[in-house]
């Protein structure tokens, strides 16, 4: 195969890529930020897990409700909260410094503790599928 | 990739709503204040609000109502004294049952900004009674629960579109302007308030 073929199907395996945007991981810019600090394989299976797991009574869907496509409420403001999905809500994940602001603050509230790199990457690589 | 427009004008609205009342509550102190105690505290704020045209080009005030205003309410600097603020800005990890935490730089600039404000607008009608007191919340000032006392708790924490009287905005629609008479009070699911 040429150069020349090999930049074409590249290039056009990009379009496809863009052309699908949300359903594809990877057009989230912080996911490959994750990866270059190590997080070899994304397991959004087990970041759906998180999503819907509950610890002592705090969880995600306590705000952000259970289906990451609908509009949440804050449990105790009652203040909206646009969706988590990218498919409906493209401007999510656009800022690295939000992202990592939110779920610092949200897995302390939730899990008591801070998430880990890998449940960072799973939660996400999750929610840019939804 | 849709931006649906609906959602897009919404977040211009609000942006547009947020940015503006900051406008206001920066500039109310360049001419004068609130010097009388005699009238409605309202509406002084809202000729010194209304009167102004200039911009506030400070970043703080929108950044305050970016990170504080996701939650809740961008509560107006003005509602508080200077001492509470800093209470507020220095306990963030727990704040209020819930984790608010802000990078350090961050933090710091809103909380500059909240004790500036606080300084330069304030009610003086509010915080009447309170002494060197610097509650954590604006309910617990002794004129807000004056003013709120005879509303029956059946329009506030038996309203499911109320809750809680934290919810300014519920009721006092223009409350991230700052503008708290009761002309503009509206409690959902209550014909007329008049007290």
């Amino acid at each position: 195969m040429s150069h020349k073929s090999i930049q074409v199907t590249v290039l056009a395996v990009s379009f496809f890529t863009a052309a699908g945007a949300h359903a594809d991981p990877a057009s989230i810019e912080q996911l490959d930020s994750y990866r270059q600090q190590g997080i070899g394989q994304f397991d959004a299976e087990r970041g759906r897990q998180l999503w819907y797991a509950s610890v002592n009574e705090r969880g995600c869907t306590n705000c952000h409700g259970e289906i990451p496509a609908n509009v949440g409420q804050h449990v105790k403001t009652g203040k909206p909260i646009e969706p988590m999905a990218p498919s409906v809500n493209p401007a999510r994940y656009q800022s690295a410094k939000k992202i990592e602001k939110w779920f610092l603050r949200n897995c302390k509230w939730t899990l008591g503790r801070e998430c880990n790199l890998q449940e960072k990457a799973d939660i996400l690589s999750w929610l840019a599928s939804r | 990739m849709n931006l649906k427009p609906p959602m897009a004008l919404g977040y211009v609205l609000m942006t547009g709503i947020l940015v503006f009342s900051f406008y206001g509550l920066g500039q109310s102190v360049a001419s004068g204040g609130f010097e009388s105690d005699d009238h409605d505290m309202d509406l002084e704020y809202r000729q010194e609000y209304e009167h102004n045209g200039r911009r506030d080009t400070a970043t703080a005030g929108p950044m305050y109502a970016e990170e504080c205003g996701s939650c809740h309410m961008a509560y107006p600097a003005a509602l508080l004294p200077a001492g509470s603020w800093q209470k507020i800005m220095a306990s963030l990890e727990d704040h209020f049952g819930e984790n608010a935490e802000l990078d350090a730089q961050t933090r710091q600039e809103i909380e500059d900004y909240l004790v500036r404000e606080s300084a330069r607008v304030s009610y003086r009608k509010l915080f009447r009674n309170l002494g060197d007191a610097s509650p954590l919340r604006v309910t617990e000032l002794p004129h807000f629960v004056h003013e709120h006392d005879e509303i029956p708790a059946r329009f506030i924490i038996g309203n499911d579109q109320v809750k809680s009287l934290s919810q300014c905005n519920v009721c006092h629609r223009g409350a991230e302007r700052g503008r708290f008479d009761e002309d503009n009070v509206v409690i959902p699911g209550v014909s007329r308030w008049d007290d």
